[in-house]
């Protein structure tokens, strides 16, 4: 049972990171078509970026303010680097086959994976201990605040967005966007300014994932962007791509499910019985958990 | 175009004949790289390019491949010639099983299936399944391929070897275009519903593609195992996939196409090797500027003989 409890608690806090690496990874697709290959390298950048910040800019400050400010600038220069690569990697094939698109955003993603190696060196780097470490024991089962932090601020941003794209008029610009383009820009919805709105969020999500990756994990890599990335794209097929509340449940199923397991069966086997699940979960329904069943477009 | 492909081919096959003469040995292993690679590219353009399927785990056949031949040669002691058969079967079978629950998937599922599926392969051989993969250092110490009692020790016999791989891909590929199983497949590729309302079994034709491709990427397994006469985990890893999967885009489903593709991706390395640690940097922008420029690939496929103007310039497939 402490099992149980204790990788209950691990696989929700994995989760949550995964669910928002994958919600930019679907809103992107949901409106695109796109598998924005890039996105698990920004996930990467962004923790690098944010140990830049604060030995650079913070003095290595970790005061709550300063911390609050380091996942801002991360956030922000992470949507940034999204507009610049909607522009620059992806408008110009709007139009093109899909699969240019595809490769496009693979060699997007060599291009900031390398450039990571390029201007942080290829060794792991140690990211700060922005939170202080206070673990509570609930008879056998620890939980520790950071834990805490990365599952409650999740969550809120996962509400903000839902309210977001459910209540608000952008919201639904970007529910019509991602229905039918066409017929989105017939109605007088500006779908760039949807597609540059969708590269801001998902990019800035992503950065928050990033910084959470660091704060739990520690150590950051220049490549661990295609592991973290892949894992999430995984969350974001098996909830239903596209679909946002899909993107959460998928996040979180996969997180659980790794932690049972890790905890259970075996980690030197965590990617295949991904996987496996992943099959399964296609073969029976070949859309998701929540996605609908559509014709691909022809 | 016409002309200058009937003269590319005779001009490009005498020059590859007569290359390993022109090389130092260091070249020499780079061209049999090159060789090995164009195969394995080519049966990934049977998949992706010639049936638009978004295959990204052909590495996992060439691994298959290669390590049928590695496993067979170095724990049973068959000699290397007599393993190809078996490392062209079990890489089709391998596809035609994988493939079987998933083609019906739609591209994009489909792609990350089949990275699943290269993932879960390397997972397999690195956890040293059964004890006969080796783990994570691979198989080392096959011995040479002997050919009528001819052993290929040298670099220039493995050269020709791969050579004539390569020669025999090309026939496959060139057959495979006039065949009924050829159209069909251009068919699908161009649009799936119009090729099953003209009564194509587009799931039996997928199947096929997957087998003929696993089938000749196994092939190139084997002469890259007596290559090195070793394999090991990392050089199937999904990011070749990801590479082979490149290939094919960027140069465009075309023999020439794929052939520069694997000239680029594969040879050009080696000439900037000194900037080894900016080289994926560059790659990265010449892929999305590649696909800026030309977004058909660098030598878009044509198909039989079919007037310019009945072509409709379409907005689907590769």
């Amino acid at each position: 049972m402490d099992i149980f409890l204790q990788q209950l608690a691990n696989g929700l806090t994995i989760g949550s990171m995964f669910a928002l690496v994958a919600l930019g990874y679907t809103m992107v697709y949901g409106v695109m078509r796109l598998i924005n290959f890039a996105h698990g390298d920004m996930v990467a950048a962004s923790a690098f970026v944010g140990l830049t910040i604060y030995t650079q800019v913070m003095g290595q400050a970790t005061s709550l303010l300063a911390v609050v400010t380091i996942f801002l600038l991360a956030a922000a220069a992470m949507a940034c680097v999204g507009i610049v690569l909607e522009r620059l990697a992806y408008r110009p094939l709007r139009e093109a086959p899909r699969l240019s698109a595809v490769v496009s955003a693979l060699g997007a993603s060599l291009v900031i994976q390398n450039g990571i190696m390029l201007i942080w060196g290829p060794r792991m780097r140690i990211f700060p201990e922005l939170v202080p470490q206070v673990y509570w024991d609930f008879g056998g089962v620890v939980i520790s605040l950071i834990q805490v932090i990365i599952l409650v601020l999740s969550l809120v941003l996962m509400i903000a967005l839902y309210l977001f794209v459910e209540k608000t008029r952008m919201g639904a610009a970007i529910r019509a966007s991602s229905i039918d383009q066409d017929a989105a820009r017939l109605m007088g919805i500006d779908v760039n300014r949807v597609i540059a709105l969708i590269f801001i969020i998902g990019s800035s999500l992503g950065a928050v994932g990033g910084l959470f990756i660091g704060l739990y994990y520690r150590g950051i890599t220049f490549n661990m962007g295609w592991q973290y990335g892949l894992y999430a794209f995984i969350a974001a097929i098996i909830g239903g791509i596209g679909n946002i509340p899909g993107a959460m449940l998928g996040g979180m199923l996969l997180g659980l499910f790794n932690a049972f397991i890790a905890g259970y069966v075996s980690s030197t086997w965590a990617d295949a019985y991904t996987f496996i699940l992943l099959i399964v979960i296609l073969i029976v329904r070949p859309t998701g958990i929540l996605g609908e069943r559509v014709a691909e477009k022809v | 175009m016409k002309n200058l492909q009937r003269l590319g081919y005779p001009v490009f096959i005498v020059v590859m004949a007569i290359l390993p003469f022109l090389l130092d040995p260091r070249w020499q292993a780079v061209a049999i790289t090159f060789l090995i690679f164009a195969v394995v590219a080519l049966s990934q353009d049977i998949i992706l390019g010639k049936s638009g399927m978004f295959n990204m785990g052909q590495a996992l056949f060439f691994g298959l491949g290669a390590y049928t031949t590695a496993i067979l040669n170095s724990k049973f002691g068959w000699p290397m010639l007599a393993t190809i058969p078996l490392a062209i079967l079990i890489p089709a079978v391998f596809g035609i099983l994988l493939a079987g629950p998933i083609v019906h998937l739609r591209g994009d599922y489909l792609l990350v299936t089949t990275i699943g599926f290269n993932i879960v392969f390397v997972q397999v051989v690195q956890n040293n399944l059964g004890g006969i993969t080796g783990g994570p250092n691979g198989i080392f110490g096959l011995d040479a391929m002997k050919l009528f009692g001819w052993e290929l020790t040298n670099q220039v016999a493995v050269y020709y070897l791969a050579f004539a791989v390569l020669l025999l891909t090309l026939l496959v590929m060139r057959n495979l275009a006039q065949s009924k199983a050829g159209r069909a497949l251009h068919y699908l590729r161009e649009d799936q519903l119009a090729a099953e309302s003209i009564g194509i079994n587009t799931r039996v034709y997928k199947i096929f593609a997957f087998g003929l491709g696993a089938g000749i990427a196994g092939l190139a397994g084997t002469v890259y195992a007596s290559q090195y006469a070793a394999v090991s985990p990392e050089a199937f890893d999904f990011m070749q996939s990801v590479l082979f999967f490149s290939i094919v885009i960027v140069g465009g489903s075309s023999v020439p196409g794929v052939l520069i593709g694997v000239f680029v991706m594969f040879v050009l390395p080696e000439i900037f090797r000194e900037f080894a640690t900016w080289r994926f940097f560059i790659f990265g922008f010449a892929m999305i500027l590649a696909m800026i420029l030309r977004p058909r690939g660098i030598w878009p496929a044509t198909f039989g003989k079919i007037p310019k103007f009945l072509i409709k310039e379409s907005n689907h497939g590769a």
